[in-house]
């Protein structure tokens, strides 16, 4: 009797107790993620002399003087504009490229068209880690070696079958009445493509654009092999050759690695729906 | 299960037009904004005709629109390929003239190779280890995120997906600090707790190297199918859960018999994505372990890098590559035909 009283006062709060429960749980386990992360950034911050003393603490000193040097020391303004100089144009490219293509293959006929896209197709199945001795001596030939180009030509190649799977899915999604229609109108086949098929795809243009910036981003087998001058290097080329030479200065590697994570983060935070959309798109490849 | 999540989003009045005028067509076109096709319903009065297809134009603009994406995908994809198979069958130090040696390097790597099977040994574990540590993780944190009476689920979500985010070579040099023998957070933090006994040079220790690697690894897996896991968890019908409940089903029953049951696409589907990342993995090993110590954490990916560049022995390279192609290749096949099942299943 008394306990039944007592848990019918209770019961109003019963939902309320599981979710805080819950969220309590949720927010170690979010601890467990975000620890490291933070923990780089206290390191970034403190002294050398803290960091063999006292590992684990906060920064006694904040040592925000770090952050700047070890972007001056370690060139990163030359990585960060290595990084936008390819990405931005091979994600460009390859959505265009992707998107004529991809139109070709759903509308229009021609001779060849199947051979051609199961030649496209062949692409799906293999990594740039398969392909990288043959890159290598192609960029020598050519004379590519140790210039962007050659982070930007095979990162095109590589995005360009499933940009063009995508895209093609979608498009053959659209009703042909529309695109007759458009015909009919006195639209061409360019004026179609890029009026009336290109806005409708926009949802998967969006996507594909997320995930090939970030591939192309944080590439790091083809900078690796294909760069070997310093000013040439792209952001995690850059940051891997940083962190060999100063591998005993821990809080200016620290702040080596901050510089190179934390705009990533403050842009995924933005746009984080986007990117779990394009990236988990895109890991279907 | 791709497609429906990309479907564009139909205007309300293109839907309501398109349905007057032609009740039988399928309607899951047309994105939220677009004159251009909005116009087209209003001068046909929603009824769209069909044109008489223009073949000669259309032939000709075909090559044209494919040309630019296949001249380079050629040259940059294909044309290496064709270039890797027969660098495989030559004996090519990177200077010297090729030699062709037929299958010589196949019949070494295949036959007398220790190296190599280790490598490959060290894919399979990984893949082993892949499918089952990250995925379980996965799963839990997408049950956690839609089915527990949490508070701020888009801030979790955000958050357990971060490292995914995060280039390679980011992951490898907080990990390498973490895993650092004297002053890493690992061993610190075992100091600070009085558990200083366990402290162990991580990466050092042929035993510790490769399940070291393998937790760094899993710190940025679990994400990705999290989210797969999540998109396919709030696609259940809840009455499923309801129904369940009222024959009485405690929670292991209801995660059995309703849960698997209607995620069992989308963990097919992560299952052999993972299986194909196995054979792949080389950011995390190079610059970590370098394979070591001795071949411990030695993979494929790695074991051809080394022959191919620091050893000068790009012919074997490429045929540890073509081997690794393979493989890989036989796994996307298998994803490929699975797919393709799942989506008549569907």
């Amino acid at each position: 009797m008394n306990t039944d009283r007592r848990r019918r006062w209770l019961r109003p709060f019963r939902g309320f107790v599981a979710s805080v429960g819950w969220t309590v749980i949720a927010a170690m386990i979010g601890l467990v993620v975000a620890v490291p992360l933070v923990w780089v950034v206290f390191t970034a911050l403190k002294s050398s002399r803290q960091v063999s003393l006292d590992p684990l603490g906060l920064p006694d000193v904040w040592h925000w003087e770090n952050i700047p040097s070890a972007w001056q020391v370690g060139h990163f303004e030359r990585y960060f504009a290595n990084s936008v100089l390819v990405s931005v144009p091979s994600v460009a490219i390859t959505l265009i490229l992707s998107l004529l293509a991809a139109y070709a293959f759903a509308v229009l006929s021609f001779k060849g068209k199947s051979i051609l896209f199961t030649l496209f197709l062949a692409g799906l199945t293999l990594p740039e880690s398969v392909l990288i001795i043959p890159l290598f001596y192609e960029m020598v030939a050519l004379g590519l070696l140790n210039t962007l180009w050659a982070l930007i030509l095979p990162q095109i190649a590589l995005s360009l079958p499933f940009a063009i799977l995508l895209l093609y899915g979608f498009i053959r999604g659209l009703p042909k009445e529309l695109l007759d229609a458009g015909r009919i109108d006195g639209c061409t086949e360019w004026s179609l493509l890029f009026q009336v098929v290109a806005p409708l795809c926009r949802p998967a243009l969006l996507s594909l654009m997320v995930f090939n910036f970030m591939w192309a981003w944080n590439s790091f087998l083809l900078p690796m092999i294909l760069i070997q001058v310093d000013s040439q290097r792209t952001l995690p080329a850059g940051l891997n050759y940083f962190q060999g030479r100063y591998v005993t200065n821990l809080p200016l590697l620290m702040a080596g690695a901050a510089i190179s994570f934390l705009p990533v983060i403050v842009v995924y935070a933005i746009f984080q729906r986007q990117f779990i959309k394009g990236i988990t798109t895109g890991a279907f490849r | 299960m791709m497609g429906s999540r990309l479907e564009p989003r139909l205007s309300q009045y293109a839907r309501t037009r398109i349905q007057v005028a032609r009740p039988q067509l399928p309607v899951r076109i047309l994105a939220k904004k677009h004159t251009m096709a909005e116009n087209m319903l209003d001068r046909h009065n929603g009824v769209l005709p069909t044109a008489r297809p223009n073949v000669w134009g259309k032939r000709l603009q075909g090559y044209l629109f494919i040309i630019p994406a296949f001249v380079l995908y050629a040259t940059f994809f294909l044309w290496p390929l064709i270039q890797l198979v027969q660098l495989s069958l030559t004996d090519w130090d990177g200077l010297s003239p090729k030699h062709f040696i037929g299958l010589g390097n196949y019949r070494l790597l295949l036959f007398d190779d220790e190296v190599f099977w280790k490598a490959f040994g060290h894919n399979a574990l990984w893949l082993l280890a892949a499918e089952v540590l990250p995925i379980a993780l996965g799963l839990v944190l997408a049950i956690l995120l839609a089915r527990s009476p949490m508070r701020g689920r888009a801030f979790f979500r955000a958050l357990y997906f971060a490292p995914q985010v995060l280039s390679s070579v980011i992951v490898a040099v907080i990990w390498r600090w973490i895993y650092n023998p004297t002053s890493g957070a690992l061993n610190t933090f075992l100091r600070a707790i009085g558990l200083g006994s366990l402290q162990r040079g991580w990466l050092g220790d042929s035993l510790l190297a490769f399940p070291a690697l393998f937790i760094a690894y899993t710190w940025v897996g679990y994400g990705f199918t999290m989210v797969i896991f999540l998109a396919a968890l709030q696609d259940i019908d809840e009455t499923l859960f309801d129904a369940a409940k009222v024959d009485g089903a405690n929670w292991l029953q209801q995660f059995r018999h309703v849960l698997v049951p209607s995620i069992r696409g989308p963990l097919t589907t992560v299952l052999l994505i993972t299986a194909i990342g196995s054979f792949q993995v080389f950011d995390l090993v190079f610059i970590l372990t370098r394979g070591g110590p001795g071949f411990a954490t030695q993979v494929l990916a790695m074991y051809m890098y080394q022959n191919a560049f620091p050893f000068s022995r790009v012919g074997y390279g490429a045929t540890i590559a073509v081997t690794l192609g393979v493989i890989i290749l036989v796994f996307s096949l298998i994803f490929l035909r699975v797919r393709n099942a799942l989506r008549e299943e569907a």
